[in-house]
């Protein structure tokens, strides 16, 4: 494979109607402004973790809001809290609040 | 002689539910103590600390002189509370013994003496107790008398807010509210029909005389005592479960304060001490910036506390708080009132992963050396004028810099920390604390309060010193090795960070290096009484819309000094207040870096 320096991923299906939508109906009931994300990635780009690992905080929360929540938990336990995300966040979303609301909530996924 | 008669017995039965609650509560906390808060009391008891513990509860529990501080009626009203109850219990021991002669006397014999001494037909009376005991009397009811108004108008005593009671604390409340005026009453029918007592009780006596017959007074007089009784009983048995356990507990925690004993990271019975001390005051509550400019009224330390110490403390409300420390700063009992906040979060934390963090062992790919460490922390890397500031400096002043995280670094911690996560915290510590070794710095700098308290605090690198950039550029200018311009015609207000100020009590540093650049003007809440910026990496709770709502009315202050500039020494503060503000908010390593020579 010639390395073009990113990868894409693989091609699937989210199907809304057969995941199971309870944990992320009630992250969303608790965080609401979660749903004002307009997935511009601010948060990803100036993380810290990110910087040093995969961790990728907009697709986490991307996917559990969906319902995919498989992994999302040990995914979210890379996060070092250390706010960046929250001062760059252009929609002001607080999410410190919605890693640790996440972390509570799939602890046990 | 007889000392017993009916309406003693509320008194009694409450006395004694009272001692045994306190007793049964007291053991078991002890008997919990860690060996190493043991070891500590054995070290010290036989100490200066002893006697220096001893002080601090005459001024402290008795005469409130922290409260004094706070506002002086205020001071007056617990005061007269404390330590006039405290004199009425101590003069009317000698009293009884002055009249009877060392002897054992029942406890209601010395507290009811005024009824046992005219019952006893002990005829002769003795002026000088009298009217020191009617003077106690009245200077306990003029407590009471404010302790009413201040539940009508609180700020005629200093205070904007008072606590939101529960039903245990209104009917202790209530019944402390009773006790003295219904001794009162009681005296004063006992003077009216046996003469004694003195200026206050015979006078009252004498209109009591006046108005009613003797008829009616010697029905009302056992009644009166009835009531007076009754008023104690209660106010004993709901003492141990109300605000008021605070009476008796804030003594054991002196002594175990001076011991050196704290609360740490992890809840411990220790804490339990520093709970149960709070009397619910509710001097935090004005403070409190999430009240007075949010509205939210049940997060502070004195809700806190009430709801951690009846076991239904909620997550939410554990972290609404931004830890800024004002109202520890305040509280005129000296709790610990934010590693007791943080050590709950740890409680209520998620269950940690077990290989989270495990990325952190192979992603050292640190390079380069140099004495002088520079760990400029998450926050500053988002603020890169802070970063090209300091560069400018180390230049100037011909550092040999190391730096740490230029290209990224690891946190320091102190974020999971603040959210309960120690042991998350710890991998952070660890994996910093093997990098400053590696590279062999001598000292270690860094441009954000918050990491600056963890590397104090926890760090344990004792031969590292850590400053932050304020103490290090005076210290470079104290020296001579930087030469910075005055300009006399610039103009600068500080914002002095929570971390940076009530966190390590780092006051002077920033202020004498803003002063060797320009003129320093102070906003009206500065030093201890700073104001928080409102965007805390220990609260998340609270919106963004709320933080700004916070930093607007900061930066509005700030700017009524009329200073051209806004400085702060935290890349947090100034990202916060850079939002609220209309006029140039900057890192003071950028105004130091602009009058370079």
């Amino acid at each position: 494979m010639i390395n073009f320096g990113f990868s894409i991923n693989r091609a699937r299906t989210i199907d809304l109607d057969r995941n199971n939508l309870r944990k992320s109906n009630e992250i969303i009931g608790e965080m609401p402004e979660l749903q004002a994300c307009i997935g511009c990635g601010s948060c990803t780009a100036s993380c810290t973790a990110g910087n040093l690992t995969e961790f990728n905080f907009r697709k986490v929360h991307t996917l559990v809001r969906r319902g995919e929540y498989q992994g999302a938990y040990e995914e979210m336990n890379k996060c070092m809290l250390c706010g960046k995300c929250r001062l760059v966040c252009p929609r002001g979303i607080n999410t410190r609040g919605i890693v640790m609301l996440i972390k509570r909530k799939l602890g046990d996924f | 002689m007889t000392f017993f008669t009916k309406f003693c017995i509320p008194f009694i039965v409450g006395a004694t539910v009272m001692f045994t609650v306190l007793a049964i509560k007291y053991i078991a906390w002890l008997r919990n103590l860690p060996k190493s808060d043991w070891r500590l009391i054995a070290k010290n008891f036989f100490s200066l600390r002893t006697v220096t513990a001893l002080w601090e509860v005459v001024s402290e529990s008795l005469l409130h002189r922290r409260i004094f501080k706070v506002n002086p009626a205020l001071g007056y009203m617990h005061m007269s509370l404390a330590f006039g109850w405290f004199l009425l219990i101590a003069v009317g021991w000698a009293e009884t013994v002055a009249y009877l002669g060392m002897r054992w006397v029942p406890l209601q014999g010395h507290v009811f003496f005024k009824y046992f001494a005219a019952l006893n037909n002990i005829s002769a009376h003795n002026p000088t107790f009298d009217f020191v005991m009617d003077l106690l009397l009245l200077f306990v009811l003029s407590g009471v008398g404010m302790a009413w108004l201040k539940r009508v108008r609180s700020r005629i005593l200093g205070m904007r807010k008072t606590t939101k009671h529960v039903a245990f604390d209104r009917i202790a409340l209530s019944a402390l509210w009773f006790v003295f005026p219904m001794r009162f009453i009681a005296e004063s029918v006992t003077a009216a029909l046996y003469g004694g007592g003195g200026f206050l009780t015979s006078g009252m006596g004498a209109i009591l005389n006046k108005i009613a017959s003797n008829d009616v007074l010697h029905h009302i007089y056992e009644p009166a005592w009835w009531l007076y009784s009754l008023a104690l009983g209660v106010f004993f048995v709901a003492m141990p479960f109300s605000r008021y356990m605070h009476i008796f507990t804030e003594i054991p925690l002196i002594f175990l304060r001076h011991y050196q004993l704290r609360p740490e990271a992890m809840e411990k019975s220790y804490d339990n001490f520093e709970v149960e001390a709070c009397s619910r005051c509710g001097i935090c509550i004005d403070p409190c910036q999430l009240q007075s400019q949010l509205g939210i009224n049940d997060v502070q330390s004195v809700y806190f506390l009430r709801d951690r110490r009846y076991n239904m403390l909620q997550q939410k409300i554990a972290n609404n708080c931004l830890m800024c420390g004002r109202c520890e700063q305040i509280c005129p009992v000296g709790i610990n009132l934010n590693t007791l906040r943080l050590n709950s979060r740890s409680s209520m934390r998620n269950i940690p992963h077990e290989g989270r963090y495990n990325y952190l062992r192979d992603i050292d790919k640190s390079s380069g050396e140099g004495k002088v460490g520079y760990f400029a922390g998450c926050m500053t890397l988002l603020t890169p004028n802070t970063m090209s500031s300091m560069h400018n400096i180390f230049q100037a002043a011909g550092e040999d810099v190391w730096w740490a995280d230029r290209d990224g670094g690891v946190c320091c911690g102190r974020p999971l920390m603040l959210s309960g996560e120690m042991d998350s915290a710890q991998k952070m510590i660890d994996y910093n604390k093997a990098l400053f070794t590696k590279h062999q710095i001598k000292s270690l700098v860094t441009s954000c309060p918050i990491c600056l308290k963890v590397f104090r605090e926890q760090y344990n690198i004792n031969d590292i010193e850590v400053l932050h950039h304020s103490e290090y550029i005076l210290r470079l200018i104290q020296q001579g090795r930087l030469k910075v311009g005055h300009t006399k015609d610039a103009t600068f207000t500080y914002h002095d960070p929570c971390e940076l100020g009530r966190g390590c009590g780092i006051y002077d540093e920033p202020r004498a290096v803003i002063k060797a650049v320009g003129e320093l003007l102070e906003p009206a809440h500065t030093g201890k009484n700073a104001f928080c910026c409102g965007s805390s990496v220990a609260n998340t709770a609270i919106s963004d819309a709320q933080q700004l709502s916070i930093a607007v009315k900061v930066a509005a202050e700030l700017e009524d000094t009329g200073a051209q500039t806004i400085v702060t020494a935290c890349p947090l503060c100034k990202k916060a207040i850079s939002r609220g503000a209309q006029r140039k908010v900057v890192d003071l390593s950028e105004i130091v870096a602009q009058s370079i020579k």
